[in-house]
């Protein structure tokens, strides 16, 4: 072997074949890079196409459920007749006399049969003529003129999802029917208008009244429940174990435990709160109490993570210079450590409750997917959320469902989006007052 | 630098050895004590896990002195200086063993509480650390914490007396309420030494409090340590030699964890006796 190296001409050499060779070499990486940031925009780009398609879906499909179809009536009450009404059974009978011979009017068919002409109207039509025009009625010689909620299949016409083309037999109305909502359609007595049934109301076998208030109402009260509990037990903890726990066997598995029961399905933490919160214990079924236990056990653990991610970030010169003052630890905390990771602590918390917010399982587990018609008014009472409501109606075999499941996924996908926009002001909020 | 070049020095361990041996039998380096010391460190060493970072250091530090600590970096001149205000105690696997003596009292003895023994011996770090605060909190936080006042006035005089004496007063009194770390490097750790002597500890400790500052800035708190010697006696943890020999009045030169020499600073200076403190004050090692 030759081994005698001229330095020289090794170094004219590499000078020579120096600006070929570069030009080669970076003509590949800026290949390369041309190829990765295609990958990268593709991905995105797939990402928000899928995000697109799914928000187009679901506007498309729910923006309806705001509305729903009225008819506009002229009632004319007796109110001799109101008083011979002796219970409240002959009472209501009364009203839905006085609303059938309204209908019968406005649709100019006196020879029709009051039967016949009732799918066109709500069920609940003739509750809100007794709840609105209740003085009316009474005052001798009243009349009235109200807006009442159509029956859902009017409403279905309305919007076109039952097509009018179908034959007869595919239809629940008739076409009789659809020549009397022609005839109040050009004497603008039918309209579509806000759907107020929809914001205030629980859940009803009427699609035309169903609302999701209150779902709203029981995912706000097992928040609470699980606010209330996760927080500042899950704060607690981290704290505990970030700042005073020594470093150890016991911690170390404590430590281990937390990180795999943030992998726990959740529909296991259901199993577990039937079987302990109200098996064990004896707490209500589809209670919100419940619900809000199930879901701190399983926010805890998100609770826990962030918080000591958060605290970790905060720099060892702090608390060196709180010590060094004097401070003892629970001071190095108080005072120093936890505002400083509060933003951190408070974007964890919130993105465990919109993980809660949207769990739907473990709910099932505990008997928050039952029917309840009725807006929950405390921590006990039997309740349902938004994301079960939206199990249920998806489930619900009216047509008139579909647009109530979208509608309901749009608030749900408004309270999420609410939650993040305020973890990232508060983040701001608390960053801002730090410097 | 000098510290840059960290050639490894040839006679190291038969300078350590030789240098070992100067200790008396009494076990203390010549120099190492004082009459009426105001702190005295026992035969103290610091264990990291299974890593000795401190070797039996034995040494006083006298009343209102300046004490220089200097040592290339690693030597476990940083370590000491947390041993003697227990600020060891919080980092994970740290052990201390021998003792140290403050006011004819062990600090490691069961029994003896840290945060008090902390109110009494101030710390500046490295680094300026001050708290995300306003100016005014970051000062008026260690008399609220320990009490030490009971008026709004007293804090307000004890805050602006701090400020004076770092020479910081003038150019923050028109802005005590904003942010502490809207201030400039200096001033920031001006504002840690006014902080610290706020709760008028007895001992300051101050680990290379210049290492990030500008010459001027580095000036202001040299004439600022020479005032606060009056009353307070100061351990400085320093790697610029010239600032070592400019403000202390002693100097302990440390290698490996070992202290190898201390004297007057005019005498480590001038007329070292070790070879490896020549060589490092020297530059020949860094
Ligand atoms: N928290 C710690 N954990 C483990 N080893 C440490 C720690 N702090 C310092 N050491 C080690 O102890 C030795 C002395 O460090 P230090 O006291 O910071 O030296 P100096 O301040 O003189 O530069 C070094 O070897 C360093 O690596
Ligand atoms: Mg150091």
């Amino acid at each position: 072997m030759n081994n005698t190296i001229d330095p020289e001409r090794l170094r004219q050499r590499l000078a020579d074949a120096r600006a070929e060779r570069l030009q080669a070499s970076l003509q590949r990486r800026h290949r390369k890079e041309a190829v990765f940031r295609g990958l990268g925009l593709g991905a995105v780009c797939l990402a928000l196409g899928f995000l697109a398609v799914l928000l187009f879906t679901i506007f498309s499909q729910g923006m309806s459920a705001f509305r729903s179809s009225h008819v506009q009536l002229t009632l004319e009450f007796d109110a001799q007749r109101l008083g011979d009404a002796g219970s409240e059974r002959e009472r209501l009978e009364q009203y839905q006399t006085w609303l059938d011979e309204a209908l019968l009017r406005a649709l100019d068919a006196p020879e029709s049969r009051a039967s016949a002409v009732r799918p066109l109207l709500s069920a609940a039509a003739v509750y809100q003529v007794r709840d609105r025009l209740e003085d009316v009625a009474a005052r001798p010689g009243g009349r009235a003129t109200l807006w009442v909620l159509a029956s859902d299949e009017v409403d279905l016409i309305q919007t076109g999802v039952v097509d009018r083309a179908w034959p007869e037999a595919a239809r629940s109305l008739s076409d009789q029917h659809l020549a009397w909502i022609d005839r109040l359609s050009e004497a603008e007595l039918l309209e579509r208008r806000y759907n107020r049934a929809f914001f205030t109301g629980a859940d009803s076998r009427e699609p035309e009244v169903a609302g999701i208030w209150g779902a709203v109402v029981g995912s706000f009260l097992t928040l609470v429940v699980t606010l209330a509990l996760a927080f500042p037990v899950g704060v607690a903890t981290a704290v505990y174990l970030e700042e005073f726990a020594p470093r150890n066997r016991l911690t170390d598995l404590i430590e281990l435990n937390i990180n795999n029961l943030a992998a726990v399905p959740s529909i296991i933490f259901g199993l577990l709160g039937l079987a302990i919160f109200i098996n064990t214990l004896g707490m209500p079924r589809s209670a919100p109490l419940v619900g809000g236990l199930v879901l701190t056990l399983i926010t805890l653990p998100t609770i826990i993570i962030a918080t000591r991610s958060a605290l970790r970030a905060v720099p060892n010169s702090l608390r060196d210079a709180a010590t060094g003052m004097g401070a003892s630890r629970l001071q190095v905390t108080l005072h120093h450590v936890l505002p400083m990771a509060m933003p951190g602590i408070l974007t964890g918390t919130i993105i465990g409750l919109a993980q809660a917010l949207g769990e739907t399982a473990p709910l099932l587990m505990i008997g928050m997917v039952a029917f309840i018609a009725n807006v929950p008014s405390g921590f006990a009472d039997p309740a349902t959320v938004l994301p079960v409501q939206i199990f249920i109606w998806s489930d619900s075999p009216e047509r008139a469902f579909i647009a109530k499941t979208s509608a309901a996924i749009m608030v749900l996908l408004g309270f999420l989006a609410v939650m993040n926009l305020a973890a990232v002001l508060l983040r701001r909020r608390f960053e801002h007052r730090l410097k | 630098m000098v510290f840059l070049r960290r050639a490894e020095p040839p006679q190291s361990s038969s300078a350590l050895a030789a240098a070992s041996a100067t200790q008396s039998s009494s076990g203390f380096l010549p120099g190492a004590l004082v009459d009426r010391p105001r702190l005295s460190a026992r035969d103290i060493s610091v264990y990291y896990a299974d890593v000795q970072a401190i070797t039996n250091v034995s040494m006083d530090v006298a009343q209102h002195e300046i004490l220089a600590l200097i040592g290339p970096s690693g030597c476990g001149k940083t370590t000491l200086l947390r041993t003697f205000n227990r600020m060891n105690d919080s980092v994970r696997g740290c052990r201390v063993t021998g003792n140290v003596i403050f006011d004819g009292e062990p600090i490691y003895r069961k029994g003896v509480d840290p945060v008090a023994l902390r109110a009494r011996m101030g710390i500046v770090f490295q680094k300026p650390n001050p708290f995300p605060k306003s100016i005014y909190d970051n000062v008026a936080y260690g008399p609220r914490l320990h009490g030490l006042v009971d008026r709004q006035a007293e804090l307000d005089e004890v805050v602006e007396a701090s400020l004076q004496r770092t020479g910081l007063w003038n150019e923050v009194k028109d802005r005590l309420h904003k942010p502490a770390l809207s201030l400039s490097g200096g001033q920031q750790q001006r504002l840690c030494i006014a902080r610290t002597i706020a709760i008028a500890p007895e001992i300051i400790l101050m680990d290379e409090p210049c290492s990030a500052l500008d010459p001027i800035a580095t000036a202001r708190i040299e004439s600022l340590m020479r005032e606060l010697a009056r009353n307070h006696s100061i351990i400085i943890v320093t790697h610029n030699m010239q600032q070592a020999a400019r403000v202390s009045d002693r100097t302990a030169y440390f290698h490996e964890g070992h202290l190898i020499e201390i004297g007057t600073t005019d005498q480590i200076f001038t007329t070292p006796e070790q070879s490896l403190t020549e060589d490092y004050i020297t530059g020949r090692y860094g």
